[in-house]
């Protein structure tokens, strides 16, 4: 039910790990076009996390779904930029699942190679599932999993164009400009449905995370900022905006570790507990998106000032592995259909 | 229930389950002296099957239950369309109180009684003039040999009409505590109030009833004039009984009053209303509805959350707050978009409108309504929060 003993260290240690690494002065370099590089990702991999869900017979902590969705949570406060999701959460539980069927697929073997390489910080993963038009970091990326008409394909040597966003930190790339020597990896799409729960629910553990870091961030702020004789916390129309995001964000934290328990159990609600978290976080999240700007006033909407790093990853995931509206629609469909079922 | 069941868990459920099956009655709202009645019978029947009070201890007459066997229950209940309980004040709010702060003779004076729905329990915190503001209440007694003298007014008492028993906060001191100390947790407001359990046929007290808007009636007003009540009626230390009342608040707005089951019985009705109106197909209505189901979810994960703590031996403190505002929310929210469904129906009481129970929506939309008023408005769950959880500074 709670988050156990290691299951809190776990999040502590990433904590600190990623403010340390990734602190706003880098995720400003990184808007100003400086590469990444592997050094943040090597520091990852020292500390297990590139490889937590990585199978410890491959060389990883053989995490869960949970450990994922508290390490991203935190990953979501720091803003990091690598793609920790895309490689912790989702390829390495293909690339596992891939290995498991090896005796039908002969990619099997080839995917215990990568477990390892991953746990080992030498391989990136990046995914695109579900017809995403775009793919995140396929710059820095080894190995591409990539769902075409329901097969899987593993893609090594590919060109990737780059496109304009809006969080420059957040790197996209137009997915149907990729060049490939394609060959599936499996042909079974029942592997992919659970991919895209993880993504999904991934992406909701990183939203409540930014969501977090705003509630803080303005929370602090409202604390020194005083304006008629006192510090604007203490006006009560600023208190109950700031309390409204709490509460959503305590429910939606609650779906997230709901859906996480589903994952890891491989639950019978898994899909229907994915979408209710990714409604709910981003529901608590464009909540706490609009309050942090708002109770900032005019020196949240410079430039300078570091929120709008945060705003803008939080408004990105917004649509990263199905908004709200798709996932109520997921929703309505098993409510509705539920005679049918 | 989401926390892992033992298998002594599922037994009782499964006992639970059978029994209600075969025993809840059909009743109508409490809002009656002769209707109060069947429903107080009825807690009899459910006592002498075992099932009231479960997780009191097996020297009160409980099971000895754990808060996860009470929260199985609870949702069966629901589940079994059981009807409101009217000795909820009782098992609910002041059996937790007289736990952490009763004396031994107290426990064994009250409990078996409201255990075996023999006493009816009314809580008399809220008077004219102190509502929100609790700490501001008037109702003053005054020691007078071994008893303490009670004067003044308490208003919106639940069941109050019909109730045996009133556990009331009354001022012994302070009485000339500046009114202008406005501030929420101004120590000099609270510090005087005493928690007390008064005879409602003691001399001197008179009940008043007040009808609901919704035409129910039980709600009270209780005037004490000179009413002797013997001081071993009071519950904790006299002028210290603060904290006690935040006991008795903190039950209150606790996960387990408001079993989750029962929104999610409520949000199946509201898909059947949206298919009796041939909106089932409509997306916006979809859309609406799958959000209403997230949050009902959200709010069974709070609970469990609420279940788990609980059990652990921990205390949800001001978190409640969050429990509070997410059930009493959800449920305002969930009945007022089945009233907007009926849509020229939605005026209707009568079966012509195309609901099962359409009368009994209704009912449960103006008591949803009175939901964010009770057990502390939103307004003051959102002040708490923003206070004590997010530490936000005071005006
Ligand atoms: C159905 C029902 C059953 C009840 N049963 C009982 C019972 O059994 N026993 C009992 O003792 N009481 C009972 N109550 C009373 C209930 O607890 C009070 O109504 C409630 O605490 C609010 O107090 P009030 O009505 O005096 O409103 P007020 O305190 O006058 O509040 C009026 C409005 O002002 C707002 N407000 C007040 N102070 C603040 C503030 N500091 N900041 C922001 N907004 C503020 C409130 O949120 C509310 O919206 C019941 C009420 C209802 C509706």
């Amino acid at each position: 039910m709670f988050p156990t003993e290691e299951q809190h260290a776990l999040r502590e240690m990433a904590r600190d790990l990623f403010a340390a690494a990734s602190p706003p002065k880098r995720l400003r370099a990184l808007w100003d076009g400086e590469d990444r590089g592997r050094d943040v990702w090597k520091r990852l991999a020292d500390a297990g996390l590139t490889g937590l869900t990585v199978p410890q017979e491959h060389g990883g902590g053989g995490g869960g779904f949970r450990e994922v969705v508290l390490v991203l949570g935190e990953a979501g406060y720091a803003a990091l930029p690598e793609p920790l999701l895309e490689t912790v959460a989702v390829g390495v539980p293909l690339l596992t699942e891939i290995a498991r069927l090896a005796e039908e697929t002969p990619g099997g073997a080839w995917a215990h190679g990568w477990l390892e390489r991953i746990a080992a910080g030498d391989a990136i993963v990046t995914v695109q599932l579900g017809g995403a038009p775009y793919v995140v970091d396929a710059d820095v990326a080894d190995l591409l999993l990539t769902e075409i008409e329901g097969s899987l394909f593993a893609l090594t040597d590919f060109g990737a164009e780059p496109v304009v966003t809006e969080d420059r930190a957040r790197r996209l790339f137009d997915a149907h400009a990729i060049v490939d020597s394609r060959s599936a990896v499996t042909h079974r799409p029942a592997i992919l449905e659970p991919a895209r729960d993880r993504g999904a629910v991934g992406t909701a553990a990183l939203q409540t995370g930014i969501a977090r870091r705003l509630l803080d961030t303005t929370v602090e702020y409202a604390r020194t900022r005083q304006q008629f004789g006192q510090p604007i916390g203490a006006f009560q129309a600023v208190q109950h905006q700031l309390a409204d995001v709490h509460v959503a964000l305590t429910a939606a934290g609650g779906a997230v570790w709901h859906a996480a328990g589903a994952i890891d159990d491989d639950g019978p609600d898994r899909a229907h507990a994915a979408a209710v978290a990714k409604a709910a976080a981003n529901d608590a999240a464009s909540l706490a998106n609009r309050v942090a700007l708002q109770l900032h006033g005019g020196i949240g909407f410079t430039w300078e000032h570091d929120l709008h790093l945060w705003l803008k990853r939080g408004l990105a995931l917004q649509q990263a592995y199905g908004s709200a509206r798709e996932h109520r629609r997921r929703i309505a469909a098993d409510l509705f259909d539920e005679e049918s079922r | 229930m989401d926390p892992p069941l033992t298998s002594a868990h599922v037994a009782f459920r499964d006992e639970a389950r059978a029994w209600l099956a075969d025993h809840v009655p059909d009743l109508p709202p409490p809002g009656s002296p002769e209707a109060f009645e069947q429903h107080v019978s009825w807690e009899r029947e459910l006592h002498e099957a075992g099932f009231q009070a479960l997780h009191w201890p097996e020297e009160y007459g409980g099971r000895g239950a754990d808060v996860v066997t009470q929260a199985i229950f609870e949702e069966e209940y629901v589940r079994a369309d059981g009807p409101d309980r009217v000795t909820v004040l009782g098992t609910n709010l002041l059996a937790p109180t007289l736990f952490a702060h009763g004396t031994d003779a107290q426990r064994q004076r009250w409990l078996p009684d409201i255990l075996a729905a023999r006493t009816i329990w009314s809580q008399g915190f809220s008077e004219p003039d102190a509502g929100s503001d609790l700490a501001s209440l008037r109702t003053r007694a005054e020691r007078d040999g071994d008893d303490l003298v009670v004067n003044g007014q308490k208003i919106w008492t639940s069941y109050g009409a019909y109730a045996d028993w009133i556990f009331a906060l009354v001022r012994t001191s302070n009485f000339s505590a500046p009114r202008a100390d406005s501030t929420p947790d101004g120590p000099t407001k609270h510090a005087g109030i005493t928690f007390v359990a008064i005879d409602l046929r003691s001399d001197g007290v008179e009940v008043r009833p007040i009808i609901q808007l919704d035409g129910h009636a039980g709600f009270s007003e209780v005037f004490f004039t000179d009413v002797r009540v013997p001081i071993d009626q009071v519950i904790g230390e006299i002028d210290d009984g603060w904290p006690v009342a935040m006991t008795t608040l903190a039950a209150e707005r606790d996960a387990p009053a408001a079993p989750p089951a029962r929104y999610e019985r409520d949000l199946r009705d509201l898909i059947d209303i949206a298919r009796a109106v041939g909106l089932d197909t409509d997306d916006v209505v979809r859309d609406r509805i799958a959000g209403l189901h997230v949050r009902v979810e959200c709010y069974r994960h709070q609970a469990a959350a609420t279940v788990a703590t609980l059990a652990a031996g921990g205390s949800l403190g001001d978190g409640a707050s969050v429990t509070k505002l997410l059930w009493s929310e959800l449920e305002r929210d969930l009945y007022a978009f089945g009233l907007e469904l009926l849509g020229a129906h939605g005026e209707v009481l009568d079966d012509r409108a195309p609901l099962r129970d359409v009368a009994g929506w209704h009912s449960r939309y103006w008591y949803a309504r009175a939901a964010t008023i009770y057990a502390g408005t939103s307004e003051i769950q959102r002040n708490i929060l923003a206070r004590r959880v997010l530490a936000l500074p005071k005006a």
